[in-house]
Order: structure tokens, then sequence, then C-alpha cells
């Protein structure tokens, strides 16, 4: 099966930055992945391109097993929400009119069913809505658009809490009864941690990390207890991070633990906890960029 | 084809910019000079105001606005920057058609009425706008066209080089100009210059302003292929 989108090699230079350096990369079609990153990764350029905004200066993308850029067959099959999407000044049952125009598999109900939710005033002008209400609005083309590849770059900016969660279930919802790619690039990780069935990281234009996420979740285990007990099972193994407080220690270890060596852990009082996806993800970055983790 | 159609309906949405204003401000460019003929004593050849500039200018600004505000969201909707320039351009072709048609029929109503019964010379020009209604049509039709593409090009150069850009597309439009003065003068063509502007029809200069406008199309969609929002 051809993939959804893949990367060869995809480079993006400007002048004296790289935002993308030698990305290689698929994404299988019907899966949720994350596209995570410390700003300025290159997790929008990279999104960029996918969409055809943006022209990569090396490598090759392919979506859909076709160029993007400048190709209608392809980009209608996609719609892409950013951050900061610049509207022009139009009222909000207006951009979601024209947006029902133009997207194939577009769902009228949902739309309505989402405006409502999220509590956007129809008649009000966009540059009249908060920074959270113009971010939902394009959260409502994106999930409503029902486009086979949907990518989302850190849609939920200025949305509350509330609003954050109607919105990971409304995805979840959708994404059973109408499977399709997503692509979520987010800096709220544990959030969306459950969504995930892929992580993608991105440091400094260059993948550091690419593996199902269940995999990057058994990885990673902080170990505390007694010091001495600590470090004598944290022997040989390796460590990313140690702390000491007086007789007690905690030493986070890059690996994961089978059975019989956490039932060891217990037999020495030692306490365990896995790393949550932020958690693991966070120290991945420490890794230096050459470095790739292997999960 | 729908797609295009779709994007020219984008356009239409924010009906303020495409239909209201440019009609708006020259009902009101007309009006100042309606009141200002009927106030100052007019000689027998009547007034001739410039003020039907006032919409050709005004669509050069709508144009513009296209290319820089309706852009962003425009290429969110799934279209190449090759579809949203032609259903631009549709939807230019349509209005211009229409636009054409109504400065006609007020340039028959200002024939027929004497100047608006002020000797007012507001929707003919002489020579260029003022022959049979089809040729005024035309000859509309075209000027506003060449208008709204000419916006469209300093909008989608200022997307693409920003400020440095559009000083160094003014200054090349500067220097094009200077270029035919410097050659005509070279070769003393001026009298064959000034010769072929008093002699020709007004049938031909209008094709030639076409030709002006489809230079202005190509060098739109050329210059928005590698437009990023």
């Amino acid at each position: 099966m051809t993939p959804t989108i893949s990367a060869t090699a995809l480079g993006r230079r400007y002048r004296d930055q790289i935002a993308l350096d030698d990305v290689s990369l698929t994404v299988e079609p019907g899966i949720v992945t994350g596209l995570l990153g410390r700003n300025g990764a290159g997790k929008t350029t990279l999104m960029r391109i996918i969409t055809g905004l943006e022209f990569p200066t090396a490598g090759d993308i392919r979506v859909f097993g076709q160029v993007p850029a400048e190709n209608d067959e392809v980009l209608r099959r996609m719609v892409f929400v950013r951050e900061e999407q610049a509207y022009p000044d139009l009222r909000v049952e207006h951009v979601i009119r024209v947006a029902s125009w133009f997207y194939p598999n577009w769902s009228e109900d949902l739309a309505r069913q989402l405006l409502t939710d999220f509590d956007l005033p129809l008649r009000r002008r966009i540059k009249r809505l908060s920074r959270g209400m113009r971010s939902a609005v394009g959260i409502v083309i994106g999930l409503a658009a029902r486009a086979e590849l949907t990518l989302f770059d850190e849609p939920y900016a200025g949305l509350d809490a509330v609003a954050r969660q109607l919105f990971y279930d409304r995805l979840l919802a959708e994404f059973a009864e109408h499977p399709r790619t997503i692509v979520l690039s987010t800096h709220l990780i544990d959030e969306v941690a459950d969504l995930l069935e892929h992580v993608v990281m991105l440091d400094h234009g260059r993948v550091v990390l690419d593996a199902p996420a269940d995999d990057v979740r058994g990885t990673g285990m902080t170990v505390s207890g007694a010091a001495t007990a600590v470090e004598e099972f944290v022997a040989g193994r390796t460590v990313w991070h140690r702390q000491r407080l007086g007789s007690r220690a905690s030493v986070t270890i890059a690996d994961s633990l089978d059975f019989a060596e956490q039932a060891k852990a217990r037999a020495m009082n030692l306490s365990l906890e896995p790393l949550s996806l932020q958690q693991l993800l966070v120290h991945a970055a420490g890794v230096s960029a050459d470095e790739k983790v292997s999960a | 084809m729908s797609t295009l159609v779709n994007v020219a309906r984008y356009h239409l949405v924010d009906r303020m910019t495409f239909v209201a204003l440019p009609w708006g401000i020259m009902a009101f460019s007309f009006l100042v000079n309606v009141v200002v003929s009927a106030t100052v004593p007019t000689g027998p050849q009547g007034i001739y105001t410039g003020g039907l500039a006032t919409i050709y200018v005004f669509l050069l600004a709508s144009g513009a606005l296209i290319m820089t505000r309706s852009l962003p969201f425009g290429l969110m909707l799934g279209i190449s920057r090759r579809s949203y320039y032609l259903g631009t351009t549709l939807l230019v072709v349509a209005l211009s058609v229409v636009y054409g048609l109504g400065l006609t029929l007020l340039q028959l109503i200002e024939r027929a009425t004497d100047g608006w019964g002020l000797r007012l010379h507001f929707f003919r020009i002489p020579w260029i706008m003022d022959g049979p209604w089809y040729q005024t049509w035309l000859t509309s039709f075209v000027l506003l066209v060449l208008f709204f593409l000419y916006g469209m090009w300093y909008g989608l150069v200022f997307r693409r080089w920003s400020v440095p850009g559009l000083v160094a597309f003014i200054a090349a439009q500067i220097l094009v100009a200077l270029l035919v003065v410097v050659a005509v003068s070279m070769t003393h063509n001026w009298s064959a210059f000034g010769h072929f502007f008093t002699t020709v029809t007004a049938i031909a200069l209008t094709g030639v302003l076409a030709a002006v406008a489809a230079a202005m199309g190509l060098g739109g969609l050329s210059t928005i292929r590698r437009v990023t929002v």
C-alpha cells in the first residue's frame, strides 16, 4: 500500500538556518501520528512542505504517492489546520461556508455540531474573536473536512482545558467513525499521549525518534529507594538522570524492564515508575541530534 | 472548473470589497462632480473630469487585497496557487464584463441627458471612450481587467518579496519606461511615436491594452507559483 506521506532525505534551508535536515520518514494510512519536538525543531516547516505551502530545498516529498506542491488532486484530499491561520475579514459562518465548498467529504452536520460545542458566534467577524475562538474555527474546519489526511499544527493556541478536552474527544470519535490519517503536532504531549499510535520527534531539523507509541512508552523507568540498592540495581544500565537526597536516590534508566527484573526490584524494596511519553521525549531531546534514540 | 468557480465564490463572500466599495466610491466621486459642475459656471464645452478613474484605481487596490489578505485562507482550502490565481482571474473577467456594461449604460444616460443636464463629462472620455456603446463596453472591460490584474500582481510581489520586492518592482517598471524613452530618442522616432498615438483607432488601442493585460496576467501567474503563506 502506498504510504500516505513519504519523505526522503528532505531538507529545507533558509539563508543562514537549516530548518529541516535529511528528514526521511513514512506515515502509513489510517493512523494517528504525533509530530513532536521543541520550538524551532522543524515541525511546522515539515507540515508546510507536506501540504505544498513550502518548497523543500533538498530531497523528495510524496503524499498519496505524488508530489503535493501545486497538485490539486493531492491537495484537495488533505486539510491543514495551522496555529495562527490568517483569515480575510469575514464572519465565522462565511469562513465555514467557504470551507464547505472545497472539501469533497465535508460534513455539514458535524460542522454545525462542533460550532455549537465550541460555542462559536456565527455572526461575529473572525478578527473580533478571541485567540482561543479563532483556534476553534480552525478545529471545526479540520474535523468537518473529513479529509483523508488531516494535519493539525498546534491547533489549540489559547484554548482552555475544557475546549481542548472537547477537541480530543471529538477527534477520537471522528477517527473511530471515519478513519483517516492524522498528523498532530503539539507541545502538550501528555494530553495527547493516549491518542497517538506513532511518534515522530524532530530536533534541530532532524528526526531523532520515529517509532510506534507503544514501543516508546515501554522504555524508560525511574527507580527509587535506598541509594545503595538503587545503584546496585542500575549498575550496567544506561542512565538518563540521577538524583540523590540524603541516603535515598532516584535514577532514571533508559531500558525497559522485563517481569523478572521488576520482581527483583521489588524484592530490593525499590519502587519503579514508568516515564510518561512527555518525560521520555524530554530525555530524547537531551540526546544529541546525531545520536538516534532506538526504540 | 468547479474549483475555479468556488475560488470566485470565495471572493464574492466579501461583497463589500468587490461590489459595494468600488461603486460606492465612484458614486461619491460622481456626486462631488455633479455638485461642482452645478455650482461653477461651465463653458460651452462643459466639464471634463477624471472622476471615472476612481473605480479603476479602486479595483487595483481590490486586486492587491485578493492576493495579500485573502490568499492565506485560500491556500488552506486544499487548492494550488495556480487554481487560486485562475479562479480569481475568472471572477475578475466576469466582474469586468458586468461592470463594463454598467459603465456603458451610465455613459449612454450621460449622453442622452446632455451630461446630466449640466454638460458634465464623467463617463465619457474623449476619443478612447466616446465611440459607439459596444466599443465603450469593450474598452471598459479590457481596462477593468487590466487594473485588476495589475493590482493582483502588486499584491503577489508584496507577498513574495515584501517591501524590498515592491520597491524593486516599481523601479523595474520605471526602468522599462525609461528604456522606451531612451530607445525612441536614440532612434529619432518621436514623430513616429506621436504619429501612432494620433492615428491609432480606439479599437486598436484597446487591443494594445488587452495585450498589456495579458502580460500582467502572465506576470502574476508566474509570481504566484512560488509564493508561500
